[in-house]
């Protein structure tokens, strides 16, 4: 077997128990890994209606045949699980290392169930697994919980051994079950979407640590040689990749600005005078990147480490990327580089989602401004723009105090609450990323057909070369979640090959690592599998067509370009492609074509 | 001929590692890797392994690097008794970059997109 370990390492966090799978054969070839093995254990395993936050919710740390392979830009690994924020499944993507070092610990696949009677960290090293107590760690941030365990680590092992030691945690908020807490790793990296922190915190779990000094192997060794240096070579050449190695994600706050299609003050521009500035990314580069950060594997390095001078915030963190910048900042009315990085640094450190904290964040600007949330409810005056107020109830909703408790529950549940439910910008309880639907009428139907909900790296977005034209929008929509599916099984970054840029790579990686021969159609059928299951794990879970909607500000009220996006044109034509009736259920013939029969049992 | 580290343009991508073990193993294993990146806060720091020296240091060295203390052994080349670096992890056998490629083409230099490593040739 090449690329995969062909092991699972199950954690039984109520009993205490370790114990170590075989992957059968046939899941490998056809779930491949990272999204697609991680849905498969969670659809057989867990019934869909389930708490989320309840022990048998399981969280499922999913790698694929080329995470820790160095196949370019292939080294993450996706959390599986059940959303407590969606109640819909959850597969977040992240960065770093930790994916390669399971790999390299042995394991493919990490399987969390049950919970802990007490706070506890899990300690993975080869074949030596241990639930190790963490009543030293709880409450702590999630840098300083990193630090205090690779501190702790000094007594049994050595710089470089802590060094090849990767960390992956939640903060204050996965403890106190904030709804759109999130998983990080690494210093700074973010199994972000979804909620899946709080899953985390449910099961009493702070920190995982993986480390190993196993082999992982290619089929074909010299192939894969030739493969790389075939990619690093193109790589050089490609004038986008290029800019992304530059600027990472900084080049498109500014670009999004003068287009008018980045989500400011709750969605209702897409546009905001103070990001003019960011027009040239140098003004965000020159100021506060230490270093360009990889991820393993990549040669594009495209994230970027931070600092700014304040004695408040002394580290260095990650980022802020695009989304955090456009929902933390121009979202909530402001756009000073310093506050963003603050807003940025505090959701990383407290541990939740920077993309649906924004968005919740605007929602309460937007009540308050309105007259609809009073301020003594929430104890400051929540204009747009008071980020010293949202600086406060940020650690105040990880905490869950005061009137954080109710912003920890998310925009959706607060909006409900003042009788204004029609002021949340997200789907499915997500919060929207960045990118103004109404700029590009294809990403309002991305959005609210992903399965996870409002989440920008499931598809292609549609300003690419090769999806531009909006004739094929619905029908690229369908391919290209499908494509990206797969993407998420290697586990490859959605960023460098995300459906025109190097499409073709992902067939070739997976042959050389693998050995098997996946064809084109081949792996297009496993996306759509992929996608089918997916949607009928939402079924089961209660969600419906219903769940497949806009804010009625993008469909109803021109805020962008003098345009809505006509989502009650674009559905019906989505359902038919998709091959799934009107009520967005895939027909008997669909599931019997992707071997999904017994799974769509039941399901109307 | 020598391979030259700046490590200000290291991103901490660990392709040389990739590139090295897969050369001497054909299987890819940091920990068989006679190149090896530690990766710092505000800097990564490639470091590859020299000659093994039976002896291990008495005291425990601190270095700066770019006002950073920095553990004396990760920027040391040395495999030695003490240290887990540059050694096999199953037989403990001590590992040394050889310069390879025929003629001389280390692959942690080919497979380095950032230009971190680069060979100098001198006279």
């Amino acid at each position: 077997m090449f690329g995969w370990k062909g092991k699972i390492l199950r954690v039984d966090l109520s009993r205490g128990n370790c114990s170590v799978e075989d992957i059968a054969p046939d899941v490998r070839t056809d779930f491949i890994g990272g999204r697609g093995m991680g849905l498969k254990v969670l659809f057989d395993e867990v019934d869909p209606l389930i708490d989320p936050l309840g022990p048998q919710n399981k969280l499922i740390f999913s790698t694929g045949p080329l995470t820790g392979t160095g196949a370019p830009a292939g080294g993450r690994f996706i959390v599986v699980s059940k959303s407590p924020l969606s109640g819909a499944i959850a597969n977040p993507c992240c960065g770093g290392y930790f994916g390669a070092n399971l790999k390299f610990a042995g394991y493919d696949l990490l399987i969390i169930e049950g919970k802990s009677p007490e706070p506890v960290y899990l300690f993975i090293k080869n074949d030596l697994v241990e639930i190790r107590p963490a009543g030293n760690l709880w409450g702590k941030w999630t840098t300083e919980t990193e630090k205090q365990i690779r501190s702790d680590m000094m007594a049994e092992s050595d710089a470089w051994e802590i060094n090849n030691t990767s960390i992956v945690t939640i903060g204050p908020a996965g403890e106190n079950l904030v709804k759109f807490a999130c998983i990080m790793a690494d210093g700074g990296r973010a199994a972000g979407r979804s909620g899946l922190g709080a899953v985390m915190g449910s099961k009493n779990l702070k920190a995982i640590v993986a480390t190993g000094t196993g082999d992982v192997t290619i089929a074909d060794v010299d192939g894969f040689k030739n493969a790389v240096m075939e990619f690093l070579e193109e790589g050089r050449e490609n004038k986008a990749l290029e800019k992304r190695r530059m600027w990472g994600t900084w080049s498109l706050p500014g670009r999004a600005n003068k287009t008018g299609t980045q989500a400011a003050l709750n969605f209702k521009t897409g546009y905001s005078e103070e990001f003019t500035k960011y027009e040239d990314p140098a003004y965000i580069r020159d100021r506060i990147r230490v270093r360009d950060e990889a991820c393993f594997g990549c040669p594009f390095a495209c994230s970027k480490r931070s600092r700014i001078a304040d004695p408040e915030y002394p580290g260095t963190t990650k980022g802020p990327e695009h989304e955090s910048m456009a929902l933390l900042g121009s979202n909530c009315g402001f756009g000073g580089l310093d506050d963003i990085c603050r807003a940025n640094y505090l959701c990383n450190e407290l541990g939740m989602d920077t993309i649906t904290a924004g968005a919740t964040f605007s929602c309460a600007m937007e009540l308050f401004e309105e007259g609809y949330l009073p301020e003594k409810d929430i104890g400051y005056p929540l204009k747009f723009g008071n980020t010293e107020a949202m600086f406060e109830l940020m650690k105040k909703i990880a905490l869950r105090r005061d009137f954080g408790n109710l912003l920890a529950d998310g925009g959706k549940a607060l909006a409900e609450k003042y009788n204004h439910p029609e002021l949340f910008m997200g789907i499915k309880g997500m919060g929207m990323p960045a990118w103004h639907p109404q700029g590009f009428e294809v990403i309002g139907l991305q959005y609210a057909t992903n399965n996870v909900g409002a989440c920008h790296t499931k598809a292609t977005l549609p300003f690419y070369e090769g999806r531009k034209d909006p004739a094929h929008g619905v029908e690229w929509t369908k391919q290209d979640q499908d494509y990206v599916a797969v993407v998420d099984c290697g586990v490859l970054c959605w960023i460098i090959y995300h459906g025109p840029l190097w499409g073709e790579k992902l067939l070739s990686w997976l042959g050389v690592t693998t050995g098997i021969d996946y064809t084109e159609k081949g792996l297009s059928l496993i996306g759509e599998r992929i996608w089918n299951l997916e949607r009928l794990f939402n079924l089961k879970a209660g969600l419906s067509a219903k769940d497949d909607c806009l804010p009625k500000r993008i469909t109803d009220e021109p805020r962008v370009n003098n345009q809505v996006v006509h989502l009650d044109r674009m559905l019906p034509e989505y359902y038919r492609v998709r091959g799934w009736d009107e009520k967005g259920i895939p027909t008997p013939e669909k599931l019997e074509q992707l071997g999904l029969t017994k799974e769509g049992a039941g399901v109307r | 001929m020598r391979i030259k580290i700046d490590h200000t343009k290291c991103t901490g991508c660990k392709l040389c590692e990739v590139a090295c073990s897969l050369q001497h193993t054909e299987a890819i294993n940091p920990w068989r890797s006679r190149i090896r990146v530690f990766i710092g806060e505000d800097f990564c720091l490639p470091v590859i392994a020299g000659p093994y020296t039976e002896a291990a240091c008495n005291a425990k060295g601190i270095v700066m690097v770019d006002g950073m203390e920095m553990d004396g052994c990760v920027v040391c080349r040395a495999s030695c008794p003490v240290k887990t670096a540059f050694k096999e992890p199953d037989t403990g056998i001590p590992l040394k970059c050889d310069f390879c490629g025929e003629p001389p083409d280390p692959q942690c230099v080919r497979w380095c997109e950032a230009d971190a490593l680069t060979i100098v040739i001198e006279d």
